[in-house]
Parts: C-alpha cells; structure tokens; sequence
C-alpha cells in the first residue's frame, strides 16, 4: 500500500512538477510580475488537489485523501528535489488549515477546507501586531459584538500573502476587562472585504515579502468564529504549534543561497576551499544541517508511531534557526571583503540571504521564546512569573512606551 | 529503516541502563578513582558474559552476538551515560582492525576471546604527535616476527591488554599493523594520568619487540576503526550529554533562589534549552550513523562524522554548563558534575580532535 502511494507519487511528480532550480519566490515575483506566479500556483494546486496529493492526512470528506502520516512522510521524501509551484498555499494549508481541522465547525470545515486545499482560496494569518510580538497576547486589535456580528479594528504587521489572500485567521481582542489570556477570540475574517487595507512591509534586504494590515469597522459574522468566545489563545496556540511544526520540518532547499551545497559550490568558484578555516566551516555546516535535516525526520517517525512532537517542535524551530545564522556567517567567510562590496551579480542573492539570514531567528517566535517554551515544556522548568499574567487586560501596560 | 528505536532495541536500552543503575552506578567510578584500578573486574565479566556486551558486533562465526552497529550504539550510549569504566572501546575497535583485515588465522585466535570477554586487546593508535613505530622488516608474507621501535602515545587500556595491534611503519615506508602480546619482550607500557577517570591510558614503548604481521589492508582497516571510533564516541558522549541534561534540569526545577526555581530564570533556562537542541540534534546523527552502519555502508564515515563533529563540541560545553549551571555545589569533588566535565574534555580529543575531525569530514565530502 505505502509502496504503491510511493511509486504513484514519483511518477505523478515525474510527469507534473519541475525539478528543483535555484528560484526565488520573491525575485520571482518581482520580475514576472505576481499575478502570473499566482495563476501558475492555483493552477498547479489544483491538479496536485484532482491527482490526490492535497491534504494527504486530512478526512474525506473535507477534501483531503484521509491517509496517514506515512504517506505524508513517502510525499515530503519524494517531492524534496522538486520545485513544487505550492508557495501560496503553505501558510493557509498548514496553520489556518491545520486549526480548522481540530477546531472548526462542521459548517466551517466543508465550506473552507476543500477550496483551500484546491487553491481556489487563498489564507493568510493574522496574529502579530506593532505593539504585540514575542508577547502575542498583549495584542490590542479589538472585536466588538454588534447583534449578528462582531465589528474588528486595530492593526496586524508581518501577514505573508494578505496582499492575495482571500481569508485570514485573526486574533482580537474580545474583553479586555479579562486578563490578557483570557480576552481573546479568533476569527475567520474575509480579505475583501470593507475596511481592510493591505500594505507591503519593506524588511532590511529591500524586498516586501510581509504586509501590514488595517481593520477599520470590518464586520463580520458571528459565525466566523473559530473555537470558543474568549479561548482564542487555545486555538492560537493550536496553530502556533502547527506553524513551529511546518517551519522546523521543511526540508530545506538544496539550491538556497545559503544551503551547504551552494556555498561549497561558492567557496570552490572563488578558489577559497584551500583555506583551512573554509573548509573546517564548511564541514561543520554540513554536519549541522545534515543533522537539522534527520531531527526533523525523527519527529515525523515518532509521530507516525504515535508520540506527538508537542513542544519539542521548537526545537525544529530554534535548531532551523540557528543553522541559518551559522550558514549566513560561513558566506560571509567564504565572500571574504567582496561582502563589503562587490559588482558581480553571482554575488547579490547569497548578500540578501546574508542579510536575510537574522530574520528566521525572529519570525515564527523568535529564537529567545523558543528557547522558553522548550525551557518550560520540554524540560519542565518553571515559567516566567508572568506579572502580567492575572492583571484585567485593560489595566497593563503593552507595546512601546516612552518614559518622561 | 527508521531512525528511532525498535522494541527490541529499546528493550537493549532499557538492560544495559538497569544494568549500569545496578552494578555500575557512580559510586563505582569513585571506588576507582581511590584503588587505582583501571576498571572493576566483575562488571566487565557480567557486561560480557551476561549482557554480550564485549561481542555485540562481532559475527556469531567468531563468537560474537553479531547483532550489528546500531545495538552497539545503543549500548555505548547507556554506558557513556553512566560514565562505566571498561576496556569495551579498545576491543570493539581491535575486533574491527582484525575483521577488516581479515588474516583468518588470528581473527579465529582472537576474536572469539575478545567476544567473551577473556582477552583485554587494544588498536595503539594515537594521533600525528603521539608517536611513532617502526618495523626492522615487513615480515609480510612470511609471517615472521620482526622487531619493532618506537613509542606510541596515549592508548587506550593499554597497560591491560593482552594483546595490542600496532600499526607500524617498515623499511619500505608501507604500514603494517603488528600483533603484539602485552608481556612482550622489550615493550614498556606506563599507564598515563587520564584526565577522564572513567578511560584507563598508558603511553607503549617499544624496543625491538617482536610482532607478528597481519595480512590485510592496514590502511583500510585502520580507517574503518577510525569511523567506528566516531560512532562509538559520539555515542558514549550522547547518553553522557543526556546524563548532564537530565541532572541539571533537575536541578533547575528544585534549586530556589530570589524566592523562585533557578529554572524560571532566562540566564538558565536558555542555556538547558541550547543543551536540549545540541542534543537532539547530535542524538539523531548518531542513529542515523548506526543506521548506516548497518544498512548502508557506503555512508557511514561520513555519517559517523558528523556525529562525533556534533558530540565532541556539544557535550564538552553541556559538561562544561552543567558544573556552571550548579554553582559552587557543581564545582565541589562530592558532585557528579567534575566526572562529566573531565570525561567531555577526554572524549573531544582521543582519537583525533575537533580539527582533525573536521578536516577529515571535509576530505570525505570532497571539499
């Protein structure tokens, strides 16, 4: 059975996807122009969906093939050298998705689930806010009950794919006379609808891969609700585990600018793989993501043989991290002083890589909190003592504030 | 194959750790320390006899269990974690040496002993400036004993093997590896000051003493005993990381200082944190290195050395954390944190250093 779902995926794969070059989604972007990636994506999505490739271990009856988690495993193995045009539709599959599998409401679940997994829908995730980033709780983006509806304002920063989303899972504030925890509720928001405005976010390599997101009086129905009235943290909490899961096991791409075979490939082109240090660096990233890689892969197996990854997805996360600072700090020793300057093209997209690299140790929970949740729920130390913890929303001090 | 334990793998685990608690707690590496004996001669009967330890990847042909280099992992992995003094190392790497070569006549001499146990034997390797040996002859071919000079530096149980293979260089500048009994004439064999209490070490001079050469690729088969080195460090140092990790979490949860568990404070729980990824990530090379040692051959040097370039760094730093993480308790003799501390620095350097590692990583991935 499983080597008869491998050998039908290989050979799928083999006739419908391309094999994997060094593309940059964001560059790609940039000069075909987004719409044609999109449509490309949607298409390619929608023929992965009809060939059975789409929500490998989802039910049935919401769209997904209803398999277990070892043909998920056979798929990432066997579409790993792949360039899979599936880039918008990551983040909404495996967070938004994911949550509305364990949370949604059966109205919820048939309605959204299967246009998601075939590309027609588009998600994006709205949690993070200018005043509210390791400390997500303390978000200020309100909810107000208003008969059938609840009327959201506020604003959400680092949103990947709102500029082409159709929905998005937010976190508002539903009563801030509670503590922080305990106040919040999320929503499935529509995109277009009244009184959202999307604008690019433009990071330190130049490039806008993020969005800021205003609300100004979007209603929504009372519906729209996912999980529970105020439990909105169990449910951000859910899917905050499934992002730490998707961004710690993603096989990394072999072509990245700052992969162990690029740079090896760099050093070898700049004729500096005869220096001793080069070399010691080189291998030693190899090591590190060689055994990135393989941690990842013994979580899948122990949740394939029943054992949850839990919090221990963090470590993925802290472990993918940390490997693209050291990696980004290998190219910088391999480059030499043509990092300061250069005027080789070859040369631009390992520099933005470069730059780029510190920002994986922020996005997705920084590495700082990281290493809290595997304090504290791996290795069962105690918490923070979280002064903030039973104080009424409404009555603590959040975000940045001058003192006078 | 899957990466993680089967039940009978974990079963192996779940022995050699009920073992070791039994019979070779810390207190035992204490008594050792005060006698002065390399290594307590009863746990090392019931560590070969009962438990099959000593033959575990020996072929059953030549009396071993031959159950392959993912139970052996297993096994150094709870002995590393529990600090066990033994010859097991030294012999696992003889038995290797002789199997790769393949002089039949003294694997069917030696092997079955070193299974059970009996005989002590030891590969005298060391690195660049450890010395060197050198052959009057080859004695190739004719099997003759030729006489060998020279001086090697540290080897492991060297001063209690009954047997020593001793990799040497002859008049034509080949190396031969030589069998040379341990009451040999002209061989002088000191034992060392091991900063690792749990390793027994001797400096072996040699003058004129006689060896018997051993047919065989000696250049293979002392690269093939320096990848099993890998694995079998990186795993000792795995299970004794795990050991560091467990006590100081421990300790972290139940130590009160400023009115709360040390453990709540960022300054610690960030560093045990480090020490859980470092360890994961080192703990999944060493299954993938013992997978490939069994199943796919062709990639375990290399895979053997990214675990043992992961482990060497990774515990000497989590031994290193677990006396700072103490404090003052974790610095005192009475403390278990010196043991592993002494035994990261032992494990990060024998058999080829941090640096050796990596430029020999580099050489197998053709950097």
């Amino acid at each position: 059975m499983s080597d008869d779902f491998r050998a039908r995926a290989r050979a799928w794969l083999e006739a419908n996807a391309p094999h994997r070059a060094a593309s940059d989604e964001e560059a790609e972007a940039d000069t075909r122009g987004r719409a044609v990636v999109l449509a490309e994506q949607k298409a390619f999505q929608a023929r992965l969906f009809d060939a059975g490739y789409a929500g490998i271990t989802w039910p049935k009856e919401y769209g997904g093939q209803g398999l277990g988690s070892a043909e998920q495993i056979i798929w990432s193995q066997e579409s790993r050298d792949y360039d899979l045009p599936t880039g918008a539709f990551f983040i909404g599959i495996s967070m938004p998705g994911n949550t509305l599998v364990e949370l949604g409401t059966e109205e919820q679940k048939k309605r959204y689930l299967p246009p998601m997994l075939r590309g027609e829908e588009i998600w994006c995730q709205l949690f993070s806010e200018p005043g509210a980033g390791s400390d997500v709780a303390s978000l200020q983006t309100s909810a107000v009950r208003d008969g059938d509806e609840w009327v959201l304002n506020g604003q959400k920063v680092w949103t990947s794919g709102a500029q082409f989303s159709d929905y998005g899972a937010i976190l508002a504030r539903t009563d801030p006379t509670k503590p922080k925890h305990n106040g919040i509720s999320m929503f499935i928001v529509d995109m277009h609808a009244p009184g959202v405005t999307v604008r690019p976010l433009k990071v330190a390599t130049g490039h806008s891969p993020f969005n800021e997101v205003f609300f100004d009086n979007v209603r929504i129905p009372a519906d729209a609700l996912i999980g529970e009235e105020n439990k909105g943290w169990d449910a951000a909490v859910v899917m905050l585990r499934h992002e730490r899961i998707a961004i710690g096991t993603m096989s990394g791409s072999r072509t990245s600018p700052l992969a162990y075979d690029s740079l090896r490939d760099l050093a070898a082109g700049l004729g500096r793989t005869s220096d001793q240090g080069v070399r010691r660096d080189l291998a030693e990233l190899y090591a590190l993501g060689r055994a990135t890689q393989l941690f990842a892969t013994v979580l899948r197996e122990e949740a394939q043989a029943g054992r949850m990854p839990g919090a221990r997805g963090s470590v993925a996360k802290l472990a993918g991290s940390e490997l693209g600072r050291f990696a980004g700090n290998v190219a910088a020793d391999v480059l030499g002083d043509q990092l300061a300057g250069f005027d080789a093209a070859e040369f631009a997209a390992v520099t933005t890589a470069i730059i780029a690299a510190p920002g994986g140790a922020i996005a997705g929970g920084t590495s700082d909190i990281q290493r809290n949740i595997i304090g504290e729920r791996v290795l069962g130390l105690a918490k923070d003592p979280g002064v903030d913890r039973a104080t009424p929303f409404n009555q603590l001090r959040v975000g940045t504030q001058r003192q006078n | 194959m899957a990466l993680i334990l089967t039940e009978e793998e974990q079963a192996l685990a779940d022995s050699v750790r009920k073992f070791v608690a039994d019979r070779s707690p810390l207190t035992s590496l204490r008594h050792l320390i005060t006698s002065g004996e390399p290594y307590d001669a009863d746990v090392w009967k019931q560590m070969s006899a009962q438990l099959g330890l000593a033959g575990l990847a020996i072929p059953e042909e030549y009396g071993g269990v031959g159950a392959g280099r993912s139970a052996l992992s297993i096994a150094l992995t709870e002995l590393g974690a529990g600090l066990v003094a033994s010859p097991l190392l030294a012999g696992v790497l003889a038995a290797e040496v002789l199997l790769r070569l393949g002089d039949e006549a003294a694997k069917t001499e030696l092997l079955p002993r070193i299974a059970g146990g009996e005989l002590i034997a030891t590969l005298a390797v060391a690195s660049d400036a450890g010395g060197e040996v050198t052959a009057s002859g080859t004695g190739a071919g004719s099997g003759d004993a030729v006489a060998l000079t020279g001086s090697v530096s540290p080897v492991l149980n060297g001063a209690e093997a009954g047997v020593l293979l001793v990799p040497a260089r002859g008049p034509d500048g080949g190396t031969v590896i030589y069998l040379v009994n341990g009451d040999a004439d002209g061989l002088t064999r000191t034992r060392l000051t091991a900063v690792d209490h749990s390793r027994s070490l001797a400096r072996l001079e040699l003058a004129g003493t006689p060896g018997r050469p051993l047919a065989g690729d000696s250049a293979a088969a002392l690269s093939a005993a320096a990848d099993l080195a890998n694995l079998a460090l990186a795993s000792e140092s795995a299970g004794a990381m795990k050991a560091c990790l467990d006590m100081t979490s421990a300790y972290a949860r139940i130590r009160v200082a400023f009115g709360q568990p040390i453990g709540a404070f960022q300054a610690v729980k960030h560093k045990l944190a480090d020490m859980e990824k470092s360890w994961e990530l080192g703990n999944a090379a060493v299954r993938d290195a013992a997978r490939a040692g069994d199943a796919d051959p062709g990639r375990f040097g290399v895979a053997a050395s990214v675990a043992r370039v992961l482990l060497a760094g990774a515990y000497a730093e989590a031994a290193v954390d677990t006396v700072q993480l103490h404090g003052g308790i974790g610095f005192t003799w009475e403390h278990d944190a010196h043991l592993y501390y002494k035994n990261g620095l032992s494990n990060k350097v024998l058999l080829g250093g941090p640096g050796e590692q990596l430029d020999r990583l580099a050489d197998s991935l053709g950097i």
